[in-house]
């Protein structure tokens, strides 16, 4: 029975791996027990859920490989010199 | 402290995106931007002789690419000609102050209060992420802006993965902390 309850710690690293999308079905029944008897994770992985959704509408923008590419040589020209 | 090495080959890897996110969020032009982010890193270059180690690269960094989008909006101002366009524009037309119309946006399209909210948000996010520590920083943006595989974070920080998740986790609480001062202290 012990493997299946976790601490506080862990369920809060497993709330942040779960916005990652990154928990097996074993982690993820461990999460969702150990939240039904710990009010104060239950509060942390909704707030967690939030933080994520308003991360996810924020449009990032990121530099193409390309873009990066003519950087990387530009940078690479002047370490030449 | 130690003292921070200058490593210019990881540069763009590292802090590439977050300096082209910092810029786009300031200068609205992609092109722009890209310009903006390899100048600061040519310039970093050129004045690398001059970086003592108290900071680290990525807040030096910043502090050059600020001081080139502030010239950029000087070298914007200092062209001429713009002005007397739009006055033109508003004394010649029947019109008057349609061009107004044009160029506010209306704040009673939900559209438009979530835009500017999600760049309010954007801007808190960027400057609330300035404060994490760099290696929690890096590898916050890298596994939450650039979706790379935790692996390849692994490998590039040398760190397993339970560390990476914790960092992350870590990186987190502060943000998520820091965004809620903000808010609470601009609202």
């Amino acid at each position: 029975m012990g493997r299946f309850f976790i601490n506080c710690d862990e369920a809060s690293i497993l709330s942040t791996r779960k916005q990652y999308g990154d928990l097996n079905s074993k982690e993820t029944f461990r999460h969702k027990l150990h939240q039904r008897h710990c009010i104060r994770c239950k509060s942390f992985h909704k707030k967690n859920e939030f933080f994520q959704r308003k991360l996810k509408r924020l449009k990032w923008v990121a530099m193409s490989d390309s873009q990066k590419n003519i950087i990387k040589k530009r940078i690479a020209e002047f370490l030449k010199k | 402290m130690p003292e921070v090495k200058l490593i210019p080959e990881k540069w763009v890897d590292r802090y590439g995106d977050y300096l082209f996110n910092f810029t786009i969020s300031r200068v609205n032009d992609p092109i722009m931007a890209q310009d903006l982010v390899s100048e600061t890193f040519l310039a970093g270059l050129k004045s690398a002789h001059r970086f003592k180690g108290n900071s680290t690269e990525r807040t030096w960094l910043i502090s050059i690419l600020k001081r080139k989008i502030i010239d950029y909006y000087r070298k914007i101002n200092s062209k001429k000609g713009k002005a007397e366009i739009r006055m033109g524009y508003l004394s010649n037309s029947e019109q008057e102050g349609d061009w107004m119309e044009e160029k506010a946006q209306d704040l009673r399209n939900p559209n438009v209060e979530d835009t500017i909210e999600q760049q309010e948000l954007g801007k808190a996010l960027e400057e609330c992420i300035a404060c994490l520590p760099e290696r929690y920083a890096t590898i916050f943006v890298q596994k939450t802006v650039d979706n790379l595989e935790t692996e390849t974070i692994c490998k590039e920080h040398d760190i397993t993965a339970s560390n990476l998740w914790v960092i992350i986790h870590r990186a987190r609480v502060q943000l998520m902390e820091c965004m809620n001062n903000k808010w609470h202290k601009d609202n």
